[in-house]
């Protein structure tokens, strides 16, 4: 460490650092610094090792067709707390080539991936670079803006066939047949067999030959369909006896393309198609999501609106929390019966939810400066009750009942450890991340909304294991009670939005990266606008899909029976995941 | 021999064989109500009054569905395996008295089957056939999941028959005979309970190992297995697993209220030899009652760990407490 | 013929059936399973001669222990669900030693006096367990063998946890 560490909440002056090698980023909107490609590698090593910034959040790229450039955007943080460093990476369109970062920071392993499965940016030095989210037979890179999907109508959404006449036909009622699905040159559907198989089960470690036992490697495939990967999620795995030897976590199918239809969608469209990202926490997905667009307009909610979004977004956590558990005790072999207990508590909530947004699941609340609608004092009434009666009391039901019980202690104790340097490297956030004994919380690392003026604490365990990520889940429930009682306390009168509502909102140009504690990790908006009525780029960094980088290390010489309740104590959503 | 005996035992083997299977049918609806119920649901209640005929729906459900025999299983096994499941538990009660002597008719008709002089040891011996349908289902499914199934109840099983042997062996030398109605006399005054604690836990853990019910139930563990050794099963060959599966619970229910709760012994049943039945028919449902209580709360116990407890916790518990007991029985003279 | 020499007819066809069906089938867990079926046919023949204690016993130790690790290895190998191959090198000279301990058996067999005498009804109060176990415990039956049985298994035992705890440390 030299002298030049600077304050933990100041970003260090790159260009001073790194003459010629960095310069600003000085495009209006824009902040952070480009750096030239063949310099990457010793920029950010020395980023990471001499002033701190060891975790790497968000990795992603943009496509700026009208300039003929592509763009890597990198976002580093220091875990003990600050604000983000933006590091960009500009190359010609016609050769998008940047070295990986995979080996600086293992969690960048699927955003590499991803950023070369939609964008065709070739990670130099990436391990395994495989489309990740897209299947092996598919043509073309869809974030590029060149591309265009089957049955493509408008580059920008509101569609000229749906509105204003309302007479609605669609682009595929016009072609039945659908022959307008493109395959890569000299690829026949019929006769494809995934190639993708033989490569992933290549790459599995097996047990090795010199060992006298001749034991066998069993190759199993967990999933797709799999009643425990929560979803359509597959894990092959290599297995000696039912001992995990290697594992491979295989994704995308349940991938839509979230990001591109963002990108057809107005801003606002693209409120309650958050919530279908994390299907269980649209609370928080809408709050990261108004948070980064705010940054770009440059408004902020009124004081009782803040308020009422925190409240939400504390509820969100709760009630992901209490659901985590319970169905990580189903994948240990619980019938059901804490999940059930979960649930009755979830649905107390999702009433609330239903009586302030319309909808349990799907909210769709949040707004650019605001929220939708206002909190009725009943509604608070009911929280209130919530909050300082039953909720707390059954987070100690659930205490007692599950925490010092022999079997869960046996099956989660020492189970799928994940150190804190490997949490760090591989970017875990969230409950995985503070359970590695990793004190960092975007709500008092780089405090959002009102959440530097309540009083909470961040949870932290030790251990890394599954007990530790199931008390985690715990502590943090009892720290989100404590904030909801601050809140329903302290809410002030007064309006829920800046200015009035509206259907187009005016977004200047800029980029902006807006990033919540959500329930399951750091969720982060990536945004630019070019000031028209669409986003230019939609970037969502699903905490589910980075957190599975770390699935591998945990599971690593544990049991069949252990992966899935590790799977479990991550708490993935594949709809998050997979986008 | 008297053509009055032989259709006697008919008679008795039948109603055995249609109390076993009615037994299945409502242990499922049972198991599901309860289940509801401590999970703050209500359950199956739409199907008849009470939800009575849902068990009927089941099996209707179940007849008509498609069987599949998957590509590559061994097509004979893979039929016999269902079969060769279910006769085990449905004979393995023959040799358990449900009561002593009715009179009917002027004709003195004994409540049981029969009574061999080594029932206790022919309850063991088809307990571990038992195992065999399993084995053989994994084996012949062709599938990785369900092979592994097969396997680990296969070791399973072989692991926890030794401690459900020894378990039986207190029982077996307090009454000093290994039929199971000398066993039963025996406790006119006393349960065996409550003289041997230590073999009736040995063989109510070990009973749970031997049935696969939780949080011994990995053999076909949900979450990892995909049901295991019954993954490729489907329409009634699906359902006869799930027969024995229950029939084995009902079993090793009336098999340790038997060896340590009297079996049919209750009040008056000198008097009023049919409560005998009825007697029974409480404990158990009293016993099933426990082991869905254990399904609803428990978590599973991971596979290792269960080898272990049972190798090197209950097999040398069992082992101490035969020792013991034949050490006291030779002492105070039994 | 009574009926229950009819069972005894059948039971006997059926576990000699099952022995030539168990050494002429292809796939291992075939051989395994026929040598299952022809163990049930003696263990029904000692029902037939009212040894239950034996037949129980036959079931017990020979059918739902040691098969069942027979099976448990063949599942364990590799090739377990693959036809091997019909016989190989050894099978006519293994099939020359099973004829002549056959022959040399029956020869004993006949020869031996006990097998002229005709079969007598056994007593209601016959209790052949009883008699078992106390000729299993009287120094004038078979204390001597069952304890040097008993050592030799305990020898066994210990051999075989031996053995286990070797490779257990070399793995690790």
């Amino acid at each position: 460490m030299s002298e030049a560490v600077p304050r933990i909440a100041q970003i260090p002056n790159l260009v001073d650092l790194f003459p010629d090698k960095v310069q600003p980023d000085t495009r209006p909107g824009y902040q952070g610094y480009l750096v030239g490609r063949e310099h990457l590698l010793e920029v950010v090593q020395r980023l990471r090792d001499e002033y701190g910034y060891d975790y790497l959040s968000s990795v992603t790229g943009v496509d700026y067709l009208p300039e003929g450039k592509m763009e890597v955007v990198y976002h580093l943080y220091k875990t003990l707390g600050g604000p983000a460093l933006v590091l960009k990476v500009q190359m010609p369109r016609e050769d998008p080539r940047v070295p990986s970062l995979v080996p600086l920071y293992r969690g960048a392993e699927f955003q590499e991936r991803e950023a070369w499965d939609l964008l065709g940016i070739r990670f130099e030095g990436h391990p395994d670079l495989r489309r990740i989210l897209m299947w092996e037979g598919f043509a073309g890179f869809p974030l590029r803006k060149d591309w265009r999907e089957p049955y493509f109508e408008e580059e920008a959404k509101p569609f000229k066939s749906r509105w204003p006449e309302g007479f609605v036909f669609r682009a595929e009622d016009r072609n039945p047949f659908g022959d307008n699905v493109q395959y890569p040159p000299g690829f026949d559907p019929e006769t494809w067999t995934p190639p993708d198989d033989e490569a992933i089960y290549r790459v599995l470690k097996r047990a090795s030959e010199e060992d006298d036992l001749h034991a066998d490697t069993l190759v199993v495939n967990l999933g797709p369909q799999h009643p425990s990967t929560h979803g359509v999620f597959r894990m092959v795995v290599s297995l000696s006896e039912e001992t995990i030897l290697d594992l491979k976590p295989v994704m995308g199918y349940l991938h839509r393309n979230h990001e591109k239809i963002g990108e057809r969608n107005t801003f606002l469209q693209n409120m309650p198609f958050t919530d279908r990202l994390d299907y269980l926490c649209s609370m928080s997905n809408n709050f990261g999501y108004a948070l980064a667009v705010e940054k770009l307009m440059g408004v902020k909610p009124p004081e009782r609106a803040e308020y009422i979004r925190v409240m939400m977004a504390e509820l969100t956590r709760f009630l992901n929390h209490i659901f985590a558990i319970g169905f990580l005790l189903n994948d240990l072999g619980a019938y059901f019966t804490p999940a059930l207990y979960a649930i009755e508590e979830r649905e107390l909530i999702l009433d609330i939810f239903e009586a302030v947004s319309g909808s349990r699941m799907m909210c769709n609340y949040f707004r650019f400066g605001g929220v939708a609608r206002d909190v009725s004092p009943d509604i608070l009434e009911k929280v209130r009750r919530l909050v300082y009666d039953r909720l707390p009391r059954k987070v100690d039901e659930m205490d007692e009942f599950l925490t010092r019980n022999e079997i869960v202690r046996e099956r989660c104790e020492g189970v799928g450890v994940l150190t804190a340097e490997q949490a760090i490297a591989n970017s875990a956030s969230g409950p995985v991340l503070r359970a590695s004994g990793v004190p960092y919380d975007v709500r008092r690392a780089e405090p959002y909304s009102i959440y530097d003026r309540l009083e909470f604490d961040v949870a932290v365990r030790y251990h890394g294991d599954i007990y530790d990520r199931y008390l985690i889940r715990l502590d943090e429930m009892r720290q989100s009670l404590r904030i909801l009682q601050q809140v329903v306390r302290d809410i002030p009168e007064g309006p829920i939005m800046t200015g009035k509502p509206q259907y187009q909102v005016r977004v200047p140009p800029g980029e902006a990266y807006g990033r919540v504690e959500g329930p399951k990790g750091e969720l982060g908006f990536y945004v630019v606008s070019n000031g028209k009525p669409n986003p230019w780029r939609y970037h969502v960094r699903a905490p589910s899909f980075i957190n599975l980088t770390s699935l591998v290390d945990m599971a690593r010489g544990a049991k069949v029976a252990d992966v899935v309740a590790i799977l479990g104590s991550i708490d993935i959503v594949l709809g998050e995941v997979d986008r | 021999m008297d053509a009055g005996l032989f259709w006697e035992w008919v008679i008795k083997s039948l109603i055995i064989v249609l109390m076993l299977t009615a037994g299945f049918a409502y242990a499922t609806l049972y198991e599901r109500r309860v289940i509801a119920r401590i999970q703050v649901r209500i359950g199956p209640n739409r199907a008849g009054p009470f939800g009575l005929l849902q068990p009927v729906a089941d099996g209707i459900k179940l007849i008509f569905k498609e069987e599949l025999t998957p590509a590559g299983a061994d097509k004979v096994l893979f039929f016999l395996a269902p079969i060769i499941t279910v006769l085990p538990s449905l004979v393995i009660t023959a040799v358990v008295p449900w009561g002593d002597t009715v009179v009917i008719g002027g004709r003195v008709i004994r409540l049981y089957l029969t009574d061999i002089n080594v029932g206790i040891l022919y309850i063991l011996a088809v307990a571990s056939i038992s195992v065999y349908g399993i084995v053989l289902a994994g084996w012949a499914s062709n599938n990785k999941y369900a092979l592994l199934g097969g396997l680990r109840s296969t070791a399973q099983m072989i692991s926890y028959e030794l401690a459900l042997g020894l378990s039986f062996v207190g029982p077996i030398l307090l009454a000093g005979s290994l039929s199971l109605m000398d066993i039963i006399n025996a406790q006119k005054h006393l349960w065996f309970v409550v003289l041997q604690p230590a073999a009736f836990l040995l063989y109510f853990l070990a009973s749970l190992a031997e049935v696969n019910r939780a949080p011994f139930d990995m053999p076909e563990a949900e979450q990892e297995l995909t049901a295991g050794y019954h993954a490729e099963y489907s329409g009634m060959k699906f359902a006869l697993f799930f027969m024995a599966e229950y029939i084995k619970m009902i079993a090793v229910a009336m098999i340790g209220a038997s060896l340590f709760l009297g079996g049919f012994m209750g009040p008056f049943v000198d008097r009023f030899p049919w409560l005998g039945p009825v007697y029974l028919f409480l404990k158990v449902a009293v016993w099933l009652f426990v082991m869905i209580w254990l399904r609803a709360t428990l978590p599973r116990i991971r596979y290792d760990r269960l080898m272990q407890l049972g190798w090197k916790v209950m097999f040398p518990l069992g082992l101490l407490n035969a020792v013991v007991t034949a050490f006291v029985v030779v002492l105070v003279g039994g | 013929m009574s009926a229950l020499q009819w069972v005894f007819i059948i039971a006997s066809l059926i576990t000699v059936g099952a022995a030539v069906m168990m050494v002429a089938s292809h796939r291992m867990m075939h051989a395994a399973l026929w040598l299952a079926v022809a163990l049930l046919g003696v263990a029904v023949i000692f029902v037939t001669l009212e040894a239950s204690f034996f037949a129980v016993v036959q079931l017990l130790v020979y059918i739902g222990a040691i098969l069942i690790l027979i099976v448990f290895a063949i599942m364990l190998t590799q090739r377990s669900t693959e036809a091997g191959s019909r016989l190989n090198s050894l099978a006519w000279g293994a099939a020359g030693v099973a004829g002549v301990i056959w022959t040399a058996l029956t020869y004993v067999f006949i020869r031996w006096v006990v097998s002229g005498t005709p079969m007598q009804e056994l007593g209601a109060s016959f209790d052949d367990v009883v008699l078992l176990g106390k000729a299993l415990v009287d120094a004038e039956g078979f204390a001597v063998p069952f304890e040097v049985a008993s050592v030799l298994l305990l020898a066994a035992l210990i051999g075989a946890v031996y053995i286990a705890f070797e490779r257990k440390g070399e793995g690790s």
